[in-house]
């Protein structure tokens, strides 16, 4: 396919509006294969504007006169204002955008286009595989082992080739536990937890169906979990659905493990909001807050009706409901929900937060992403399709990641010196997940990026980030190692907006900002002075 | 609330109550005895519940009600009476003025370093602004609160105007409170004048003198053709105050001056608000619809409304646009609100420590905020209905704009809490009595000890470690809904639940801040003995970080 022919004029005279606080640009306006171009003429700034089509979530034109506006509102959500002159050429760069920006094809996308300078291809994508996880693990304990059954991707699809397992359970009988669990999850390691000896196991809902059938080998599976951890350990599944709809996933041929077939394991219901409704909460939330006309004494009540805040909160007490499992009653905790590859995963993902001091640096968190959500297999591709502005009905998008990143800006909030990464990470996160120059996020499992050669064909988001200049952005300058558990608080008033992100391209910019710079030079002072010259301060007469 | 069940001590020492409990069952997160210090001054009224013959658990007892946001359940057994003695100690004792015994604070021996009835000097405060001036003059007339008993000895007024007009204009103010100035512009010289409402009353009365001293005040600056003036009020009640007498400057009176209206409601209004929101966070924080509950309390949109008015002044006067004045009805409780919150915004100076102190000493102590009158110092009459939160409402301000410029000031938000506490402790004299005359007759600052006192002798512990030194900064807070937050660590801070988690995470998470805040200023130093030839002598090293301190903070 070329993109020229869905390219339907070369060029406009336009000037884009940016939100309250910029400056509006105006110059020639350029849609090219995978990006929006503005260039400002000779007598204004040299910089040239630029805009991933990608990211373009809606759009919308207007004309009147010899003129068109097309407002652009994107997945990280802002929203631009263009506007061109002519209305053909409106028209046409409206049509142009809206074909672009809707491709499906992966290997045409950005990132196998993407070739900056300093960075190589294939770097950074050895960083984080599962068998450096399991070396960690191997160190602490020898009753797992790294399996190699998956390696054509035949037990389970979304799962990556090499997964960690219980030492006493061979391939056959992982390949029997897949095949009793929806998409062929079956139980693995996520997560050791050394100081008490306990484990985190994620999975998918078994396939008990109307029958309540039973499968040997899954439920040895968990008993030797049990056996592994320590004498009488005990251990609880924590089923992110409500008991009642637990119970009717056996209508359609999935369930939950019988209380009788899986001795030694209590089974506790969570339910947390995933999938539609959580895309209408998101929804109705970036609305409320890109609605500057509404009367602003009824905020809070509209905050409060998006229940956005209640999400962050379940998720957030559900995850340390498995932390307290582990650190507090010893116990093994398998989390699954019904696919497992969404709430399973943020619940997994965030227990680790509160548990692991390793998870809160930042190459523990980027390795905790790719181990928990990459390689996981979280379905990016489908759930991030679309963010808040699709006029679209949804069909598989959902703002699950979104959530994870906003629980742990509260974290962060709450323990403001104990990630090393700051609000700067997760904001790219967040923007790199739903549309990136980068191949990190791209595709649903480990096999569709095999598939798509991902890995040799596009730069890692994490050589990305990891460039030097953009360290300043994404630390915490105040951070400091902190051995213990992060417990949050999710009393209501302890769980705030994120300003930060939904809040971000309607009103000014943040002193907070200023203030941040101001932080970092507080924390990047001694560099200063290590130069010969004399600082302000060494210059002052002494008292 | 919490359930602890164990015998009942207490002891009155000092200034404060210590409530012991013995456990009969310990529960498992306390680990001995508990024991409560709750301040006496604080306790805002003490009911016994229940009689000899209630029956049921927890029906008897007593039940004590205080100023900051908590209650205290005592369940007792009947045997013994003990109650009745109980009851009559701690209401003796926490209402002295009912009892013809002194306040707590005349009784304080305590001794510090520093002498906080220093810190505020109004000459020099003035003298800091440049004044006097060509356009202002400093006047003694109320040297003996002849003028206005409510207003301090010293005031700053127009050069033009004389002391007999300034009598003249006293008549026509309500309580004598004339226009003065609060604070001047460094460079464009407009000022910040503040007053009471114009005895306008039913019939539209004017006064020539008062019509002439506004149009001095404007001419003080030449390049301003209308002076701004703030009526805090909402217009309605502006109007409603012309039948007791009261009112607002007209146009057609004041032909050289624009009135705007403010909205900011009156001290019963904001009482009300503030016992909504102890209703949503004692004893239980409402769980279900916490953010609609919290709205309906209207308390932060009445901070929005405070804060609005008060960068509204600002801006008037950083612009240089016109020169501005600002009272409500008596010109003690909103008009204190917006001047000190205006000049917190435009003066980096009142961002420090001393410079806070000076701004609460000024613009609230010394121009007679009913401090005693609000709060009910030692007085057992709960239900007075001119208590109201106002100087907490302005503290709140304050707490919202360090929170949105968070390296602006040189204090934590411990120094505001310590500052609260001390509002209603009656350990120091600071807050007591309704102004400067009532004060001065009963020797506060001889016979009390000074709040700043204990402030300014532990400055370390109210230090904010981000404190970034900026001159000639205005700080503009973004006052609306989606920027403003509910004060947790301090409304929310005796909710049992919150209180359990330990170590208490705020507390923590200061002394983490500050740990490293001294962490930074010994690396700094350190590289800087290391750069420094004529530092680096190891004899001078050892005594050299102490010293270093207050360049290195300056340097922030």
């Amino acid at each position: 396919m070329e993109f020229s022919e869905l390219i339907r004029t070369g060029q406009a005279q336009a000037e884009l509006l940016r939100g309250p606080e910029m400056p509006p640009l105006r110059g020639t306006l350029c849609v090219t294969g995978h990006h929006l171009l503005l260039s400002p003429g000779p007598q204004a700034t040299p910089d040239l504007w630029l805009l991933l089509l990608r990211s373009v979530d809606s759009i919308e034109k207007r004309v009147a006169g010899d003129a068109g506006t097309i407002t652009l509102r994107c997945k990280d959500l802002r929203v631009l204002q263009l506007d061109i002159e002519g209305v053909e050429a409106t028209l046409d760069i409206a049509r142009s955008i809206e074909a672009l920006s809707s491709l499906e094809s992966v290997i045409t996308s950005f990132p196998f286009f993407y070739r900056p300078k300093g960075l190589r291809l294939g770097e950074s994508w050895h960083f984080h595989p599962p068998e450096r996880y399991y070396k960690r693990v191997a160190r602490e304990t020898r009753a797992w082992r790294l399996s190699e059954a998956n390696e054509d991707f035949s037990l389970c699809p979304s799962y990556p080739r090499a997964v960690i397992v219980p030492r006493t359970v061979d391939d056959d009988a992982l390949a029997r536990s897949a095949r009793f669990r929806q998409g062929g999850r079956f139980p693995v390691l996520s997560y050791y937890h050394a100081p008490s000896g306990t484990v985190l196991l994620r999975s998918s809902q078994p396939l008990t169906g109307p029958q309540k059938r039973r499968c040997a080998e899954d439920e040895e599976l968990l008993q030797a979990v049990l056996a592994g951890a320590r004498p009488g350990a005990r251990g609880f599944i924590v089923d992110t659905r409500s008991a009642q709809a637990a119970k009717q996933a056996r209508m359609t041929g999935g369930g939950t493990e019988a209380k009788s077939a899986y001795p030694g394991w209590k089974r506790l219901h969570r339910p947390l909001e995933r999938g539609r409704p959580l895309q209408e909460s998101f929804v109705h939330l970036v609305e409320a807050c890109g609605d500057l006309e509404q009367s602003m004494d009824r905020w809070l009540s509209r905050l409060d009706g998006c229940h956005w805040l209640s999400h962050v909160k379940a998720a957030l007490s559900t995850a340390c409901l498995a932390a307290q499992g582990m650190e507090w009653e010893g116990a093994c905790i398998l989390v699954h929900g019904a696919e497992g590859t969404d709430s399973t995963l943020l619940v997994t993902s965030l227990a680790q937060l509160i548990l692991d001091p390793l998870s809160r640096t930042m190459a523990g968190f980027q390795e905790l992403i790719e181990r928990e959500w990459i390689q996981a297999g979280h379905p990016f591709q489908l759930r991030c399709a679309h963010s808040a502005f699709s006029h679209t009905r949804p069909k598989h998008e959902a703002p699950i990641f979104l959530l994870f990143l906003d629980c742990v800006w509260q974290l962060g909030r709450q323990f403001p010196l104990s990630l090393e990464f700051g609000e700067g990470m997760l904001l790219a996160l967040f923007d790199h997940s739903y549309a990136s120059p980068f191949g990190t996020f791209l595709c649903n499992s480990e096999k569709e990026r095999c598939l798509c050669e991902v890995r040799t064909r596009t730069h890692s988001l994490w050589s990305g980030l990891n460039q030097p200049k953009e360290q300043r952005k994404l630390r915490n300058p105040l951070y400091a190692p902190n051995p213990l558990a992060i417990w949050p608080s999710v009393e209501p008033q302890s769980l705030r907006l994120w300003q930060g992100l939904f809040l971000r391209w309607t009103h000014p910019p943040e002193p907070s900002e200023v203030a941040w710079e101001k932080v970092w030079q507080i924390a990047t002072d001694q560099e200063k002075t290590e130069g010969s010259q004399p600082t302000d301060s060494a210059s002052e007469p002494q008292p | 609330m919490s359930l602890l069940r164990g015998l009942l001590g207490m002891e009155l020492i000092g200034i404060s109550v210590r409530l012991f409990l013995d456990f009969q069952e310990k529960p498992a997160s306390l680990d001995s005895a508990l024991i409560l210090d709750v301040p006496l001054g604080v306790i805002s009224r003490i009911e016994k519940m229940g009689g000899a013959t209630s029956r049921g658990e927890n029906s008897y007892g007593l039940d004590i009600t205080c100023k900051d946001m908590r209650n205290l359940r005592f369940a007792l057994k009947q045997e013994g009476h003990s109650r009745r003695d109980m009851f009559e100690i701690l209401t003796r004792y926490a209402f002295p003025l009912a009892h013809s015994l002194p306040i707590f604070a005349f009784l304080n021996e305590e001794k510090f370093d520093v002498d906080g009835w220093m810190v505020y000097n109004p000459v020099e405060e003035y003298r800091r602004q440049g004044l006097p001036n060509h356009h202002w003059r400093i006047t003694f007339i109320n040297k003996c609160y002849e003028l206005c008993d409510t207003y301090p000895a010293l005031l700053v007024v127009p050069y033009r105007a004389s002391d007999d007009d300034l009598r003249r204009v006293a008549t026509f103010r309500s309580r004598n409170r004339i226009p003065v100035l609060s604070w001047i512009h460094p460079e464009n010289k407009t000022v910040i004048v503040r007053c009471s409402q114009p005895l306008v009353g039913m019939s539209g009365k004017r006064n020539k003198d008062d019509e002439k001293y506004l149009d001095v005040i404007r001419e003080t600056n030449r390049q301003i053709n209308k002076l701004t003036i703030y009526d805090a009020r909402p217009n309605v009640n502006a109007v409603a105050n012309k039948a007791t007498g009261g009112g607002y400057e007209s146009d057609d009176a004041y032909h050289n001056a624009e009135l705007f209206f403010l909205d900011i409601h009156n001290i019963h209004v904001m009482r009300e608000s503030l016992k909504k929101v102890k209703d949503i966070v004692y004893p239980n924080v409402e769980e279900s619809h916490w953010l609609s509950s919290l709205e309906s309390t209207h308390w932060l949109e009445h901070i929005k409304l405070v804060l609005t008015g008060a960068i509204q002044v600002a801006d008037r006067v950083s612009s240089g646009k016109s020169s501005v004045v600002v009272h409500c009805s008596d010109g003690w409780d909103r008009t204190a609100q917006l001047t000190s919150l205006a000049m917190l915004m435009l003066d980096s100076y009142y961002r420090s420590i001393e410079g806070f102190e000076i701004l609460v000493q000024k613009e609230w102590i010394s121009f007679g905020h009913k401090f005693a009158s609000r709060i009910g110092h030692g007085d057992k009459n709960h239900a007075d209905a001119d208590r109201s939160p106002i100087f907490l409402q302005f503290i709140d301000c304050v707490w919202q704009m360090s929170k949105q410029f968070p390296t602006a000031f040189e204090f934590n938000e411990r120094f505001l809490i310590v500052i609260l506490d001390h509002l209603y402790s009656c350990r120091f004299g600071t807050f007591l009595y309704n102004c400067e005359s009532a004060r001065e007759k009963q020797k506060v600052t001889e016979r009390t000890v000074s709040l700043w006192s204990l402030i300014n002798s532990n400055k370390d512990k109210f230090k904010n470690p981000f404190y970034t030194k900026e001159i000639n900064r205005v700080l503009y807070p973004v006052a609306s809904m989606r920027h403003l937050e509910l004060w947790v660590n301090y409304y929310i801070r005796w909710n049992p639940r919150i209180k359990q988690q330990q170590p208490n995470p705020v507390e923590q998470r200061y002394m983490e801040l500050l740990a490293l805040r001294d962490e930074y200023i010994k690396r700094l130093e350190e590289l800087q003995l290391a750069n420094s030839p004529k530092l680096s002598d190891p004899s001078t090293s050892p005594s050299s970080p102490s010293q270093m301190v207050p360049h290195v903070q300056t340097h922030f």
